[in-house]
């Protein structure tokens, strides 16, 4: 568990860095091209999107998190 | 059912919001033109509009320089969305900037301080073309803002991530003051529950405001007060965590990251509401600009963004229960005491 928070961490940080990184850097004209047509609304796509996404996340967590209670309360059964 | 009302509330806020926020039209504005300088003389203009309709009627044009106008002598509307004007400027308007003035369809729309006006002077005789019409209660349609276009929609999406993420943040202090009064391990779950859930918040936030950001400032990221303090926040928090993590008895830790947790709330208070009002800021409701005032969150938007909040707020509490419920089982799997 600590270890997983510990990469949990060092990951945000990295990702925090990484957009710092990505500012500096020039725009790519591919993105501006796509997210400027039709009044930005991909832009509000790709919002929702990432909001979507990110509750997808948290479901499979809880799923992952229920299914390991899950299977200690049959071992506990179990014995 | 009877006592899960409020989450089916929440989902059922969220579908209004997604369906109203998404589908309600932007009103029609100008949002570019070609030239942004009007010398004495004749000038011809190409006048971009977003969900014009020009060509549905024959629209006017006028210059307006503090209370003088200058009418255009020509409006052709070459596509729904593109005008050329013709104006004879005179010599002497008074202001250095002049509004340009579309009506079209029965509605005004204006481009402030659209040009530059080079030749200032006393002033001239008005040329009554412009009368002052009141434009009748428009259609429910979002505001076209300079830059933001159809992303004033992520209004509904972006700021309530952090709203929820304050709230849990909130329930989490309260669980965590409760814990250091009565050392209840229950408490203790609520805290680590809100915060984690919370943290998923913030994490949407930031990525939400990064996209945001690309798309209107043309940058991922920039040394901003409010962005720098909301990334100090989340790390802030997701310290709370390792601080967790790195204590193994529990009672220890429950004390131990209650205390931290009540440090948590205030730095988060300082760098959410003090310190980006303090000093100048690109980001909406800090450092002078406006968020919530008249100007910026019309009566539309708000129809859509206050469910939203709740609708989000609700969500995020579900989300916090279930966590905290799984963390209740697993403790009694654990045989911790649980007071």
């Amino acid at each position: 568990m600590r270890n997983h928070l510990h990469k949990l961490a060092t990951t945000a940080v990295a990702a925090l860095l990484a957009v710092r990184t990505f500012a500096s850097s020039a725009a790519p004209d591919w993105l501006e091209e796509t997210f400027y047509r039709s009044g930005k609304i991909n832009t509000v796509i790709a919002v929702v999107t990432v909001v979507l996404l990110g509750l997808a996340f948290w479901m499979f967590r809880s799923d992952r998190r229920l299914a390991r209670l899950e299977k200690r309360m049959n071992e506990r059964h179990k014995a | 059912m009877k006592s899960g009302w409020w989450k089916a509330l929440g989902v059922l806020l969220l579908l209004y919001v997604v369906i109203v926020g998404l589908r309600t039209p932007l009103a029609p504005a100008l949002v570019h033109l070609s030239e942004d300088k009007l010398p004495p003389g004749r000038n011809e203009v190409v006048v971009a509009g977003y969900n014009t309709r020009f060509t549905a009627d024959a629209p006017q044009a006028w210059l307006q320089n503090d209370a003088q106008f200058v009418c255009a002598t020509a409006a052709t509307a070459e596509r729904d969305d593109r005008l050329r004007v013709v104006f004879d400027v005179p010599d002497g308007l008074r202001r250095d900037l002049s509004h340009l003035v579309v009506r079209s369809n029965g509605r005004t729309l204006v481009f402030h301080d659209a040009f530059w006006n080079p030749a200032k002077g006393a002033g001239i005789a008005n040329a009554g073309c412009a009368p002052p019409v009141e434009d009748t209660a428009g259609p429910f349609e979002f505001p076209d803002r300079s830059v933001l276009y159809e992303t004033i929609r992520n209004l509904f999406f972006h700021v309530p991530m952090w709203f929820t993420m304050m709230w849990l943040m909130t329930l989490s202090l309260l669980h965590s003051i409760r814990t250091l009064r009565n050392n209840d391990l229950e408490h203790d779950r609520a805290a680590v529950s809100a915060v984690s859930t919370g943290l998923l918040f913030a994490f949407l936030g930031l990525i939400t405001g990064s996209l945001w950001a690309r798309n209107t400032w043309g940058t991922w990221w920039t040394s901003d007060p409010q962005l720098n303090g909301a990334a100090a926040v989340t790390l802030i928090y997701l310290a709370y965590l390792v601080l967790r993590g790195s204590v193994n008895e529990f009672d220890k830790r429950s004390r131990l990251a209650a205390i931290y947790n009540i440090f948590a709330y205030a730095l988060m208070i300082v760098f959410f509401l003090v310190l980006p009002r303090l000093t100048d800021s690109l980001h909406p409701g800090k450092g002078g600009n406006p968020a919530f005032s008249q100007y910026d969150l019309d009566h539309h938007l708000r129809t859509v963004f206050y469910p939203a909040v709740a609708g989000w707020v609700l969500v995020g509490t579900w989300l916090y229960t279930l966590r905290r419920r799984a963390r209740r089982i697993e403790a009694w799997l654990d045989e911790e005491p649980s007071a």
